[in-house]
């Protein structure tokens, strides 16, 4: 199975990339303008409590000796303490990444769902009133923003039908899911337009293909020339803009965390810039990063599973 | 001859384009006997391709209709039968293998779960039957190690047996008619003989009958019963293959006959008879010990020594000036690459190439501007190798103004010029290449090429793409200029006859060598090297009576196996 030794060496590649991340979140960071001491005291501290709290956390330090030092603890496996929190960066990450992991995983399982039959009834009706139907709502799908098109399901399903939650997150599994339905629908809604789009495009080619072709010249019902030929021939592409998209929607919890007022990574990065925080931003950034760099060697695997012809 | 089982009368298909109809195929009646080969030979756009799809419904657009004629095929009229009962006429009765496997066959589907498919699908055996059924057709079809290559995905086999599996795949369906569509037109000489042999060996076996569609009198000649040939959506003729060949009776029918570059057994009278003095003079062309590698895989890590595949290795060749040399080989062998290397396209490894005294090695610069000044190309595909936003006057006029040879006023008398030597009217000035025809792009190239007045030709492939009638003319051209403009010509062709027919000096490549260079009578009748044996014997002959293969056993050619094409 030579040709999955990448998933042994392609790991090697990330360490250069995720150094470069955590050069630029830790630069980055720190030239929002605002000090974390005075943001914490509030406006009448005194200049010796604000310098007591700066050298408690290292930032009168010069800022390569800060980041040697968050570099020395990251190969320790920690990340700082918050100056908020007042507890360990892990930590508090850990207690907010279920409810992100939860939303990006049932979004992205929603969106699939919803692409895969909407473009699979536009391709196979190609130029025909279905196709015309997908194709209209899909492309005001891409123009609506997520946060609106949640705060419009919300008014309708929670407010006027009173059938889902308003917000927030529950206590046990089923709760939690019924909690992740609006804010999954929300995400699936818009990341699906681009899936159908896409892969209604990549359908319609493989339609047309020599291999389809030859499926009908043996006989093949159209079912079984769609299934089994058209779509794993289609796949590919729409694999590779899925992994793209996901990793905006990392970043794009933050949005709807915000509307849906989910406790999740979001919503701890919000607060953690508006504290300046730098620890929990550099910390939070340091596992969106790692988290698409993760989603696109998943794709990278994925592609390779489904088109053998693939070598990376 | 026993009953026919498919029996075609008054066929007629018309495309419907706005507000415009279009006849493309007009009462074609044909009958296919049972255990019958029948070769149906015409141009591209004759409608030969089309003819074999209407039988199967199976229309390359929507605008297309049948309008009339029947198809009779087991008591049922296929025209009128519904969809439902077309499916299992599709694959189940009337098979098809097309003309390039490797966009036919399903990139990410197993071989033998292709097979498996139709097993299950048409002859409704499931689970261990099947696939014991599907290795028995690998088997069959020539596939060394069935149980292993089962698994196999198409990319990782040669041409050759991807066409092998293609056929396996129509097989799986059990049909009882076949349509070969080209079957053997992307292949090598060596294995298109082994595919018609497999063809042949199958109709004796599932008493099959096959209709070969092809454009290779050739093939024909070898394999066929009968002849029918097509032209311009009509039946011309059809009849025995014997009667056809010996006794044509359309004009079109006798043209494509005498267009076909058969091999003769008397020597051609050489293009230009070798001058005495040729050995006191220098060579226009010297290669010597020419390696080219090109580097496999490779990677950020692993950059330096990174592996690489051999695409030449120490190739030696004197070209003299005024010598007309074809360089044989089938695909992979490096023709192509020893022509990119001569003009200095592809870098070289070890070796030097010198150019009139010249080494491109050493006075790159120096050198390669001398080649470009005094060295042209023609390239495989005309349409393709033409700047589709040009005229053919804009074309040529560039390479004019570049090389700047001749004043600026005189420019459009030289184009004028330049169209008269390839026989091209002058109203072509103001052409664009898309509303031109493959044969006369090829024309306009030929002209691109001479603009630069050149002393040196590498023409590569470049009637492969053509039709045989357009193949002979084109040939002709470059005879004719051959003789009259004195020009080195260097004829890249994986189609023996042809430059058989061409050229004084044939060079044989093989694996990146050069096995056999001599005079082409010599190289011809009396080949040194077993590969050069093998590919002269693979040339289907147009006299039926000289059999394919038939002066060496099947056997031998074995040893000598087809390999992928660099990737």
């Amino acid at each position: 199975m030579h040709r999955y030794r990448f998933v042994l060496t392609r790991p090697l590649q990330f360490l250069p990339v995720i150094f470069g991340i955590s050069v630029i979140t830790f630069i980055l960071v720190r030239l929002i303008p605002g000090d974390p001491a005075r943001n914490l005291l509030g406006a009448r501290a005194t200049p010796s409590a604000i310098a007591k709290i700066r050298a408690q956390y290292g930032l009168d330090e010069a800022m390569w000796q800060q980041y040697f030092y968050f570099v020395k603890n990251l190969a320790n496996g920690e990340m700082g303490k918050s100056i908020l929190y007042k507890i360990d960066v892990l930590k508090l990450i850990a207690t907010r990444i279920e409810p992100t992991i939860a939303l990006v995983l049932s979004s992205v399982v929603l969106s699939v769902l919803i692409a895969v039959p909407m473009a699979a009834l536009a391709a196979r009706n190609s130029g025909k009133a279905p196709d015309h139907v997908v194709r209209i709502v899909s492309t005001f799908g891409i123009g609506f923003p997520p946060f609106w098109l949640g705060l419009m399901l919300m008014i309708l399903f929670s407010v006027k039908l009173d059938l889902l939650p308003v917000s927030g997150y529950g206590e046990t599994f089923g709760d939690k899911l019924v909690h992740l339905v609006l804010p999954s629908l929300t995400v699936a809604l818009s990341l699906s337009t681009v899936l159908i789009r896409s892969l209604r495009a990549a359908m319609i080619e493989a339609l047309k293909s020599d291999v389809a072709t030859a499926a009908r010249a043996r006989g093949m019902p159209e079912r079984i020339v769609f299934w089994r030929h058209v779509v794993p021939n289609s796949l590919v592409p729409t694999i590779n803009l899925l992994a793209v998209n996901i990793g905006w929607l990392i970043g794009g919890t933050v949005v709807v965390e915000s509307v849906f007022a989910l406790p999740g990574m979001g919503q701890l990065l919000v607060r953690a810039i508006f504290s300046r925080d730098y620890m929990v931003v550099q910390g939070v950034a340091m596992v969106f990063a790692c988290a698409t760099v993760l989603v696109n060697f998943l794709a990278d695997v994925v592609t390779v599973a489904i088109d053998p012809r693939v070598k990376l | 001859m026993s009953a026919s089982v498919l029996s075609v009368r008054d066929l007629t298909v018309k495309a419907h384009l706005q507000g415009e109809t279009r006849t493309l195929l007009q009462g074609v009646s044909l009958d296919l006997a049972k255990g019958e080969i029948l070769g149906l030979v015409g141009e591209s756009g004759s409608g030969k391709s089309l003819f074999c799809r209407s039988l199967v419904r199976l229309l390359p657009s929507s605008l297309l209709k049948i309008e009339g004629g029947t198809i009779l095929f087991e008591e049922r009229d296929l025209t009128a039968v519904t969809d439902a009962e077309m499916l299992k006429v599709r694959g189940a009765e009337i098979g098809m293998i097309f003309q390039n496997p490797t966009s036919h066959l399903d990139p990410v589907m197993r071989i033998g779960d292709q097979i498996l498919e139709g097993i299950r699908y048409h002859q409704g055996i499931n689970g261990r039957d099947a696939r014991a059924a599907a290795i028995e057709i690998l088997a069959q079809i020539g596939f060394p190690e069935p149980v292993r290559q089962y698994d196999s995905y198409p990319h990782e086999l040669s041409g050759g047996m991807r066409q092998r599996a293609m056929i396996g795949v129509a097989l799986s369906c059990n049909p009882q008619i076949l349509i070969a569509d080209e079957p053997t037109t992307a292949l090598d000489v060596t294995i298109q003989a082994q595919i018609l042999k497999l063809l042949m060996d199958i109709r004796d076996r599932h008493g099959l009958s096959i209709i070969l569609i092809t454009h290779d009198l050739g093939v024909v000649a070898q394999t066929c019963d009968r002849i029918a040939v097509m032209r311009g959506g009509r039946l011309l003729e059809q009849g025995l293959k014997r009667t056809i060949l010996s006794a044509p009776q359309d004009p079109y029918t006798v043209r494509l006959i005498h267009s076909h570059p058969s091999m003769p057994d008397v020597a051609l009278p050489a293009v230009s008879a070798p001058a005495p003095s040729r050995a006191a003079t220098r060579p226009l062309l010297e290669i010597d010990d020419l390696h080219v590698r090109y580097p496999t895989g490779g990677s950020l890590f692993r950059g330096k020594n990174a592996r690489t595949v051999g695409a030449l290795s120490g190739v030696n060749l004197q070209i003299m000036p005024g010598e007309t040399v074809g360089i044989v080989g089938e695909s992979g062998s490096g023709k192509s690459t020893l022509a990119r290397a001569l003009l200095g396209l592809t870098p070289i490894s070890s070796g030097h190439v010198s150019f009139d005294g010249i080494d491109l090695f050493q006075q790159r610069n120096a050198g390669l501007a001398r080649l470009r000044r005094e060295a042209a190309m023609v390239f495989q595909d005309p349409f393709n190798a033409l700047n589709p936003r040009l005229t053919i006057g804009q074309t040529l006029a560039e390479v004019l103004k570049v090389q700047k040879k001749i004043a600026r006023a005189d420019i459009p008398s030289r184009v004028d010029e330049l169209l008269d030597l390839v026989g091209l009217e002058r109203e072509f000035v103001n052409r664009k290449p898309r509303s031109m025809s493959g044969g006369q792009c090829q024309r306009a190239g030929i002209a691109r090429a001479l603009a630069v007045d050149p002393r040196l030709i590498i023409a590569d492939e470049c009637v492969a793409a053509l039709d045989v009638t357009i193949q002979a003319q084109i040939i002709d051209l470059f005879r004719k200029l051959a003789r009259d403009l004195n020009l080195t010509l260097i004829f890249i062709a994986h189609d023996l006859a042809i430059v058989r027919n061409l050229c004084e000096r044939t060079v044989v490549m093989y694996r990146g060598e050069i096995v056999e260079d001599g005079r082409s009578e010599d190289v011809f009748s009396r080949p040194k090297h077993p590969y050069t044996a093998a590919l002269i014997a693979a040339i289907p002959d147009i006299d039926p009576d000289r059999q394919l293969l038939g002066h060496t056993d099947a056997a031998s050619l074995e040893p000598i196996q087809s390999f992928k094409r660099m990737p």
